[in-house]
């Protein structure tokens, strides 16, 4: 038998002495540590009682609690905006029965490289509430790449708004029931005929996501009638790294077609 | 490690090991009806409702599951009072082999209680944490429409006492 303690705590307070302690991890879901495995790991702490399943629309502020499952976190946003850019990336992500287990909270913190989640989260330049060693309200990017901010920290909630963003997300799998190699969120404002923001988002690369920032500057002011999808597809530049499920260069260079379907799709509605 | 919870209407206690994933559990303590398959979570055999939702039971520590209430497919219905599901699965041939069946029979279940009257994408959306290598699916979806259809008619009935017909 492993050497493992379980803690139930019933407090967040309670369960922030516990993260204190370090090689104890939070269990929400559980879907990931599975996947991960326990090495390293003295003790799980049971989230399930604690005051973190819950969600607010204020205005167009989204906050949902870090329990709030995948299928849990649809239907809060389905009410209000179905098209959202959330609703598409986690709708076909996993299956039925794993997306009533896996958490909001448990995958931003484990953040696999399929993850559909985290395109979406980090194209919407979303927050992570934290409380334990730091707490307060860190981007997304800050709580992925500064490990202090994680140390020894719970995620109680994510933040994002609900902004006019037109959305597309991609996932690139063989069959419906494969991890993606990668996934594409692209948000896109346009004001008249002409695009006033964008976000790309490729997640699944070698550096774990690239934000492509020199496609964003490309559209950014640019008239529809002037969006030269070819021209994009040349300009995505994407280092994969080695064959997780497919051959590193072809995966970059379906990103770029699939990129540029994308956008085709968002301006022109096919 | 000791925990209790609910399995099929009965609250009792287990013993596992802190690592153990639920499918385990429950299938060395007697509930076989929950059967192994990928471990993988790929698919389906495994389904089981836990606290009324559909999960796989090889994704769950077993831990996790104390003071929860679990139903297996038992529940649902068994040989001698099966459910209008299951009769339907059984007359429009949506079994062979069997493996996958109690999986199927919990997604269908979770299904038609939240949305009684689905459409054919709905049907597959529902399904698709489930996998069957000898049916080809056809039937297991003729199977689901033909229980909508005979749980509407007496839909109001079966969700507020449990009993069918």
């Amino acid at each position: 038998m492993r050497d493992l303690n379980w803690y139930f705590p019933k407090s967040i307070a309670e369960a922030v002495d516990l993260v204190q302690q370090g090689k104890v991890f939070p269990h929400a879901g559980g879907t990931g540590l599975l996947s991960r495995g326990f090495t390293g790991i003295n003790g799980l702490i049971d989230l399930s009682c604690l005051p973190l399943h819950y969600s607010k629309i204020e205005n167009d502020s989204v906050e949902i609690g870090s329990m709030n499952t995948y299928a849990e976190a649809v239907s809060v946003l389905m009410k209000v905006d179905p098209e959202h850019i959330i609703v598409k990336s986690l709708c076909n992500s996993a299956k039925t029965p794993l997306r009533n287990r896996i958490t909001i909270g448990g995958s931003i913190a484990y953040f696999p490289l399929w993850s559909d989640l985290m395109s979406a989260l980090l194209a919407l330049d979303a927050d992570v509430m934290l409380i334990g060693k730091n707490d307060g309200q860190f981007p997304v990017e800050e709580y992925i790449n500064n490990k202090e901010v994680r140390d020894k920290s719970l995620i109680t909630a994510v933040k994002f708004n609900l902004s006019n963003w037109r959305s597309y997300h991609y996932r690139d799998i063989r069959t419906k029931s494969d991890y993606p190699a990668f996934n594409i969120t692209i948000l896109l404002k346009q004001s008249l005929n002409k695009i006033e923001d964008s976000r790309v988002i490729i997640v699944g690369t070698g550096k774990k996501y690239s934000r492509l920032t020199n496609i964003e500057e490309y559209l950014i002011n640019r008239d529809v009638g002037k969006i030269n999808i070819g021209e994009i597809e040349k300009l995505v530049e994407v280092k994969f790294a080695g064959k997780r499920i497919e051959d590193p260069e072809y995966s970059s260079y379906l990103a770029g077609v699939e990129l540029g379907r994308g956008i085709e799709q968002i301006l022109r509605g096919h | 490690m000791e925990g209790a919870f609910t399995v099929n209407g009965k609250n009792r206690k287990f013993t596992f090991t802190p690592d153990e994933r639920l499918l385990f559990t429950l299938r060395e303590n007697g509930y076989t009806e929950v059967k192994n398959g990928c471990q993988e979570g790929e698919c389906g055999a495994c389904l089981i409702l836990l606290d009324d939702k559909p999960v796989n039971s090889c994704q769950v520590l077993t831990a996790s599951a104390i003071g929860k209430n679990i139903k297996t497919v038992k529940r649902i219905g068994d040989l001698h009072s099966p459910h209008i599901i299951q009769r339907a699965f059984v007359e429009t041939g949506a079994v062979q082999c069997g493996f996958c069946t109690p999986g199927m029979i919990i997604a269908t279940y979770a299904l038609l209680r939240d949305n009684p009257d689905p459409s054919e994408e709905e049907i597959k959306n529902a399904l698709d944490g489930n996998l069957c290598r000898c049916t080809g699916y056809v039937k297991i979806i003729e199977a689901v429409k033909l229980a909508a259809k005979r749980m509407k008619i007496g839909v109001m009935e079966y969700w507020s006492t449990g009993v069918v017909e």
